[in-house]
């Protein structure tokens, strides 16, 4: 009798957790935006009727969008190198990619403050070069943003894709090179194709992650390059305005989760594994 | 088209362990060469050298009159049928089958056509959509084979390609491989652990120990003229029996083993008998008769129902032989007897230094 | 054996590790400098901004603040995943398989909008105390560590072991701790320690749950920066990262950190 209870008697505790402290809460969250006083949709009508915060929208797409795009180039190329390297080599390789995600996100981002600070390195070393005579505002400015975010994950883009580019058999690419391909196009024909479920899975990860963040972009971007992340901050805890904040949250969760189920739907289809 | 493989003094290192050393071998046009040994022997590292997987620390590898030693993997035109396959995933039966053709460059209706015909030649024509995936261990077999065969290379080597089949497709599928080399009459080099595989497929066969080469000739000869011990014992003579010649008589030779037991051999039967020598025995080859007839005295011990005849683990002044008998006379453990050797199933071997 | 890399393949790699290394260099540099503001290379060398750190009342608060909601919530996740990661596994045909998905949400639901949501519903809502709600909000943002890396483990367990261990007269619970439990160690370890150091690491949760008095490392950094602009936050940066060092040297010791990898 208690058997067929136990697997329910021990996933209950956990799966209440996540419902009490997670479900509720958010679709609390949610339902409130539909319950204004002024109507279901009037949260977001404020939102979408806003200039300044359909910029915040589109800037944070963008940001993500392109921190995406080039973690993804840049994790992929450097992810094929470290699996390809030899075994000791490739163990600090991936230390090397390990250890800055192991750090916070404060750490990290700060870090970049001190590189691309008026004062900063950066500055130092171009007027230094005589590249310029005097320093770049290169804080709080969307390429900042941009610079440190691709920082935050490009060593989850490599350790995504050293895990599906090491389950590539060896055995296939000397097939592709004993049938004539060049290591380029084995490359591109094979390596490629086959990474492309690791790729999704890497770019789920990075673009759900940028669009969400909120410490980079205030260190890196404070107000004047304002995202989804401190533009609900800023309602919450600024603002008090506590409906509008919800109307930011409902739509991150969106986004979110059609990013998510969308880009699993693609990866379905191009898996190249089923037919 | 085909062309003769030259390997001249090759050696290889895997890190600091030599794995190959000083490894000659000529493969004539058109023929197919099996390398046969235990895992570990080296054959596996001399067809990755050959293919260009490995590169060899010194000696030169040749197909015909072009030098291949150093050239890179993917221009020495080799076909290769891998031991798990290696099919692409991600293509479908005709996409790996004209894989290569691709990489040639061959125009689209062109490569269509040939993939066509190939596919035909393996009867995988409706499976050209599929997925390697969606196909069973036979027809990957196949498309692997359809895959290498397709680009018409000079050259075919065969890694295990077997060893994941069946017993039964396996049988099979070796009489595929060698009807389908013959009507191309590409040079092939297989390699296997199979002796059995090794032999009904090969014109000749290479049985390999540590990186060497131990006998290099035809099946049939391997088969009943090892050229030493190593090989008498991989080919299933259990028996080694050190002897030397006590006396000469016409073809008759007198000899006597350790122990003191003493044979009568014809030269006739067995071939000549240089003085010190040593007599290979399979268990067929040493009957077991009564202890008053001529033989090396044994106690016999473990008897074995083979089917056809009873196999008995001996005791003896020579030390353990395995030996068989007639089923009509079973004998008892402990029952003392004498082995009579059977020249059809024996072989003489130089004594070793 | 392997296809040599393009040159300029392995030159773009040294590039990008150069870029992920180097800004934490950089760190560990401006932290040492002597001088008042921040600056790379450092001017002198003087250890005095880590002294610092603890005299000021702030950071000694907020650091041993967020060694206890790392502990708590680390331990609670365990607590919690490791029993229903062990029912997700050897009760799979009983449960249904949604549920393994239900502890994949505190992943997938941006972690900023958890910590308001937590304020809103809970903190304000049914008015729980800042510590209690900190501790709440961590355990379910590394809850999913727990589950996820112990159910991995154990989805290669062989359950029949555990069957033999019943069989010969263990006592099922006891089976539990004396054969189930060792077998995935790793995992358990391994769990711990991302778990351990996303809590510790945590900004977007605890943004909202903080209160007067109480709040964690990483809020009480972000809030520093943006008044003062002193080698002192380098320093705690360089205390955190000593902090995953030492618990990477841990991994290290005990699994080979090639196993974060996977």
């Amino acid at each position: 009798m208690v058997k067929r209870f136990a697997g329910w008697l021990m996933s209950t505790p956990a799966t209440l957790l996540v419902l009490l402290l997670l479900l509720v809460p958010v679709a609390a969250t949610i339902a409130a935006t539909f319950g204004d006083a002024r109507g279901p949709f009037a949260p977001y009508a404020d939102f979408f009727g806003s200039a300044f915060r359909r910029a915040v929208l589109w800037r944070t797409i963008e940001i993500a969008t392109i921190t995406t795009l080039i973690a993804l180039f840049v994790g992929f190329l450097t992810a094929f190198v470290v699996s390809r390297a030899p075994g000791r080599l490739k163990s600090i390789l991936i230390i090397a990619a390990v250890f800055p995600l192991l750090t916070g996100v404060v750490v990290r981002s700060f870090a970049w403050l001190i590189i691309l600070g008026k004062n900063g390195i950066l500055n130092n070393f171009l007027l230094w070069l005589g590249v310029t005579d005097k320093p770049f505002a290169m804080l709080y400015t969307e390429g900042s943003v941009i610079v440190a975010m691709v920082y935050l994950f490009v060593p989850l883009m490599i350790l995504t894709l050293v895990g599906v580019l090491e389950g590539i058999p060896d055995d296939l690419l000397q097939a592709a090179s004993s049938l004539g391909a060049t290591p380029a196009a084995t490359f591109r024909q094979v390596v490629f194709p086959l990474a492309v479920p690791g790729l999704i899975v890497g770019a789920v990860l990075v673009f759900t992650g940028s669009f969400t963040s909120y410490a980079t972009p205030q260190l890196l971007g404070g107000e004047r390059q304002m995202v989804m992340g401190t533009l609900l901050y800023q309602r919450a805890m600024v603002a008090f305005d506590w409906q509008g904040a919800s109307a930011v949250a409902a739509i991150m969760v969106v986004v979110t989760v059609s990013v998510v189920l969308g880009m699993t739907r693609i990866a379905r289809r191009l898996n190249p594994m089923s037919s | 088209m085909t062309q003769p493989l030259t390997i001249e003094r090759l050696s290889a290192h895997y890190g600091k362990v030599q794995v190959l050393e000083d490894f000659s071998l000529k493969i004539e046009a058109g023929e197919l060469v099996s390398l046969l040994g235990a895992s570990g022997c080296g054959k596996t590292t001399t067809l990755r050298l050959i293919a260009g997987f490995l590169e060899p620390t010194g000696g030169t590898i040749r197909l015909g009159d072009q030098d291949l030693t150093r050239l890179p993997a993917h221009r020495r035109n080799i076909g290769l049928v891998f031991q798990n396959y290696a099919l692409f995933p991600h293509l479908t039966v005709a996409e790996n089958v004209g894989f290569g053709l691709k990489q040639r460059g061959a125009a689209v209706p062109e490569r269509a056509a040939r993939v066509a015909a190939m596919l035909e030649r393996v009867e995988l024509t409706d499976l050209g959509d599929r997925l390697p995936a969606a196909l069973s261990g036979g027809q990957r077999q196949r498309v692997a084979l359809a895959r290498a065969l397709v680009i018409e290379p000079p050259l075919l080597m065969f890694d295990e390609p077997l060893s994941n089949l069946d017993a039964k497709l396996r049988v099979g599928m070796r009489a595929e491989i060698r009807q389908m080399q013959r009507a191309n009459g590409t040079t092939s080099v297989f390699v296997t652990h199979d002796q059995e595989e090794a032999f009904s497929i090969s014109d000749r066969v290479a049985i390999m120990q540590a990186g060497r080469i131990m006998q290099f000739d035809t099946p049939e000869t391997l088969y009943s003229r090892p050229a030493n011990a190593f090989v008498a014992r991989f080919v299933g003579f259990e028996n080694l029996i050190e002897m030397r010649v006590l006396a000469r008589k016409g073809d008759l030779v007198e000899a006597e083993a350790m122990g003191g037991a003493r044979l009568t051999l014809s030269q006739v039967e067995f071939g000549a008998i240089p003085d010190a020598f040593v007599l290979g025995a399979r268990p067929e080859g040493l009957m077991v008769v009564g202890p008053d007839a001529p033989g090396i005295p044994a106690t016999l011990g473990l008897r074995s129902y083979l089917g056809r005849a009873y196999q008995y683990l001996c005791d003896s002044a020579v030390g353990p032989l395995t030996a068989q008998g007639l089923l009509g006379a079973a004998q008892e453990v402990g029952s003392a007897a004498r082995l009579q050797p059977v020249a059809a199933q024996c072989c003489i071997l130089a004594p070793e230094a | 054996m392997k296809q040599p890399l393009h040159p300029a393949l392995i030159a773009f790699a040294v590039v990008v590790f150069f870029f992920l290394v180097a800004p934490l260099v950089i760190i560990l540099g401006a932290a040492v400098s002597d001088t008042t503001f921040l600056t790379f290379p450092p001017k002198g060398f003087s250890t005095r901004w880590f002294v610092k750190i603890f005299e000021m009342a702030a950071f000694r608060r907020t650091i041993v603040t967020s060694l206890e909601i790392a502990f708590l919530a680390t331990g609670l996740a365990l607590l919690f995943g490791l029993p229903a990661a062990y029912a997700l596994n050897r009760y799979r045909v009983q449960l249904p398989s949604w549920l393994s998905t239900v502890f994949v949400l505190p992943i997938l639901v941006p972690e900023i909008v958890l910590g308001f949501s937590l304020l809103k519903s809970v903190a304000v809502g049914v008015d729980m105390p800042v510590f209690a709600t900190l501790v709440a909000g961590h355990t379910l943002i590394v809850l999913p560590y727990a589950v996820r890396v112990i159910s991995a483990s154990l989805s290669s367990f062989d359950f029949s072991m555990e069957e033999a261990a019943i069989s010969l007269g263990s006592p099922p619970i006891k089976t539990f701790f004396t054969i189930v439990l060792p077998n995935v160690r790793s995992a358990v370890i391994a769990a711990f320690i991302l778990a351990f150091i996303t809590s510790i690491n945590d900004v977007s949760v605890s943004l909202f749950l903080t209160g007067p008095g109480v709040s964690t490392l990483p809020i009480q950094i972000l809030a520093h920066v943006e008044q003062f602009f002193d080698p002192v936050i380098a320093s705690v940066s360089v205390l955190l990262m000593v902090l995953t060092v030492g618990v990477m040297a841990v991994v290290e010791l005990t699994l080979g950190l090639t196993f974060l990898a996977k």
